[in-house]
């Protein structure tokens, strides 16, 4: 065990889960029977429970949180993701969202399988916190919650013509977008005070702090104009799905902006 | 109601369209002053100005709320008609940020009359916030009378909020932050501002021990011909050296010896201990049967690296280890006749008097023969009003993630 990369056996993990994914998608989808959503149910979260697995198994091995590179932080999307798909499902049985769900954690995996992620186990002291796993963990919570409620925006937005036609699962976009929130909010200011911490200045306008604030100003926007006008069914699931867009500009596109040089956030690849 | 009082309603409903214009005129005035100031950096008065200040705001924002309660244009002042645009005014300068890079010499005039490369310290930034914080104030006082529990998760969201704008902005210019070199042994009361003078301190801190823990150094294949390293397609170019095998772009490595501390003697490396020792290791690597074997070091500020050469193309070389935690161990005096010794390291500063000292950094070219230790020492004395309110805000979000989205929206219990 010692000698052998962790990275390098994770397409089986990664397939069986995919395999396990894409077998309780179809049940879902295609079946109406108690009996094969129980399945579906077992079968999604097995595969979450394998990349769980996986992950404990990497954690211990390179002895330090496995929060640092995108891969990882891909890794725990997919987790959280597909948990959350479950849980929703099992809480509101909608089928489509669990569905969705594994759909985009499973491409998280796919990203993760097309670039190994190469393994570093060296951690800057800055990051040696007691604040680095609650700070990280709450942000990919709530990117997942996001991310989950900007799916069933967009599918509001696609499928129903009118405020009229939507009814269901506007209720779950809310819900979901509320929690994440919540999440969002928790997580930045764990940032701010860990910031204060490890360099003594809680917020330093950092680039990649600008759009985590940016994202969490999009979706305060989102709650206030919710608060006003809870029929607008439509507008607000377009609120939510361009805040998304931003929230994804912070995860994955502040290391591309001109704005973006020397930030102690940029994620090593 | 009479014909009267409705009329005067009609007349006074404002609604997103004064809320944008109001927001609008705010950022215009905002960069109007700014360009007409000459792009100058903003700073607020320093204590105990800012703190009257901020008393007579607040004293100015309850009279004026209790006055003038239940006038529409305070009813709009308190409701989302008026925030929204207020919130997305302040959001546009936030954009602004997230692609001008901020605290650099700004390229061009335009950037710099309108004070682009340091927004948080300009005009339009300021008073967006201020105009954020009046709303804030009247939403929360309208929100709170009478009180209601079911205002409760409103209140820590908005109130917490509230104070972390007021503080930061009242408390920045009270804020000091120094640097102070540190060599061992001997005993600083002068430090460095932000701005290179220096400054007298009423601590004192002897510096006795400066110490680093370092990662097993990485080890990486060169070109010989570039000197880069080889890149290749989706593998970490780097492997810790933390295992007696490893496989890295095709060569198989065994680590015979590994010396945490070395130096040259003769034709090989030896344990030492002094100034400018530095990891070694003796490994065998191997590649289509072909096989080679001798040292490579990682060199220091005396001594030279080694690199293995493998064959016409390639090279191992060992690169400097990476610190995994760097501490000092402090001896602080006060004014107030404290004499205390501490370790500090990043992420565990100390406190005292007012005081946070910080682990900033040491000289990276002696890695951890440094005898140098930069500490930063913070004085913020707002800072228990931006913890009340960051903690306030925490609640809040508790708040928001037990209760949820109200099935109407929210409204009910609006008045
Ligand atoms: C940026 C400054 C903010 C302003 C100007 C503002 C203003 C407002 C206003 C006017 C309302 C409607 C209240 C009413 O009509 O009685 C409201 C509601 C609300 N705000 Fe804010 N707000 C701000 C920031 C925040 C923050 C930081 C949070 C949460 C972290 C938040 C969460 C909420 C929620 C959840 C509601 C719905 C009220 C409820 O459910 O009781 N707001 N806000």
């Amino acid at each position: 065990m010692e000698e052998l990369n962790m990275w390098l056996d994770f397409p089986i993990y990664a397939s069986v889960a995919i395999l396990c994914w894409l077998a309780a998608s179809g049940l879902f989808l295609s079946s109406g029977k108690k009996l094969m959503n129980q399945l579906a149910a077992g079968l999604s979260f097995a595969g979450t429970a394998l990349l769980l697995v996986f992950m404990t198994i990497l954690w211990l091995h390179i002895q330090r949180p496995p929060m640092r590179t995108l891969g990882e932080t891909r890794l725990w999307y997919a987790i959280f993701m597909s948990g959350i798909g479950l849980g929703s499902y099992l809480r509101w049985k909608y089928k489509w969202l669990v569905s969705y769900s594994l759909g985009l954690a499973m491409v998280f995996l796919i990203i993760n399988l097309q670039h190994p992620e190469t393994y570093d186990k060296t951690l800057m002291p800055a990051l040696q916190s007691p604040w680095f796993i609650p700070h990280v963990i709450v942000y990919i919570f709530a990117y997942a919650m996001l991310g989950a409620s900007s799916l069933v925006a967009l599918r509001n937005i696609f499928f129903a013509p009118s405020d009229k036609t939507i009814k269901g699962p506007i209720q779950m976009a809310d819900n979901l977008a509320y929690l994440g929130f919540s999440f969002l909010t928790l997580g930045l200011l764990f940032g701010a005070l860990w910031a204060k911490e490890a360099w003594g200045h809680y917020w330093t306008w950092d680039p990649k702090e600008t759009w985590a604030f940016l994202t969490w100003m999009f979706y305060l926007i989102y709650i206030h104009y919710r608060f006003r006008h809870p029929s607008e069914h439509k507008r607000a699931m377009t609120i939510l799905a361009v805040s998304f867009a931003i929230l994804l500009v912070c995860w994955f596109g502040v290391n591309y902006l001109p704005s973006a040089q020397n930030s102690v956030h940029i994620y090593s690849e | 109601m009479s014909n009267e009082t409705s009329r005067k309603i009609e007349k006074h409903h404002w609604s997103y369209r004064e809320g944008t214009i109001v927001t609008g005129l705010i950022l215009l005035l905002g960069f109007v002053i700014q360009t007409a100031s000459g792009g100058i950096v903003l700073r607020i008065a320093g204590f105990p100005w800012n703190l009257i200040a901020g008393l007579i705001f607040l004293f100015l924002l309850v009279l004026a709320f209790y006055r003038w309660k239940n006038h529409p244009i305070m009813k709009w002042l308190g409701g989302v008609k008026a925030a929204l645009p207020a919130i997305l005014g302040f959001t546009f300068l936030v954009l602004l940020m997230g692609f001008v890079k901020q605290d650099v010499e700004p390229k061009s005039a335009l950037v710099r009359t309108f004070g682009l490369t340091h927004l948080v310290k300009t005009w339009p930034f300021m008073l967006i916030n201020l105009y954020l914080m009046i709303l804030l104030g009247i939403t929360t006082l309208k929100r709170i009378t009478p009180f209601n529990y079911k205002n409760a998760g409103f209140f820590l969201n908005h109130f917490g909020l509230f104070l972390v704008l007021l503080s930061t902005a009242l408390g920045s210019s009270d804020i000091q932050r120094v640097t102070m070199n540190c060599y061992e042994n001997e005993t600083e009361h002068n430090a460095l501002d932000t701005s290179g003078k220096p400054v007298e301190m009423p601590v004192t801190i002897k510096l006795l021990n400066f110490n680093i823990d370092e990662f097993r150094p990485k080890v990486t294949i060169i070109d010989n011909k570039t000197g880069q390293i080889v890149l290749n397609k989706n593998k970490n170019p780097f492997e810790l050296l933390d295992r007696n095998t490893l496989d890295i772009y095709g060569y198989h490595l065994e680590v015979e010896q590994f010396l945490e501390s070395s130096g040259k003697v003769g034709d090989s490396y030896v344990s030492l201990n002094e100034p400018g020792s530095a990891p070694s290791a003796k490994v065998k690597v191997t590649k289509d049967g072909s096989e080679i074997s001798g040292w490579v070091y990682s060199g220091s500020y005396v001594n030279q690296p080694e690199t293995l050469k493998l064959n016409e193309n390639h090279s191992l070389v060992m690169l400097p280890a990476e610190p995994r935690k760097f501490s000092s161990e402090l001896n602080i005096q006060t004014p107030s006749g404290k004499n205390v010794t501490t370790t500090i390291e990043v992420n565990r500063p100390f406190h005292i008097d007012g005081w946070s000292i910080y682990q900033l950094s040491y000289n990276t070219e002696m890695g951890r023969w440094s005898n140098l230790s930069v500490l930063e020492l913070v004085r913020d004395p707002w800072l228990p009003i931006v913890y009340l309110g960051i903690f306030l805000m925490m609640a809040g979000a508790a708040f928001l993630f037990i209760t949820g989205k109200p099935k109407d929206g929210g409204t009910k219990h609006v008045a």
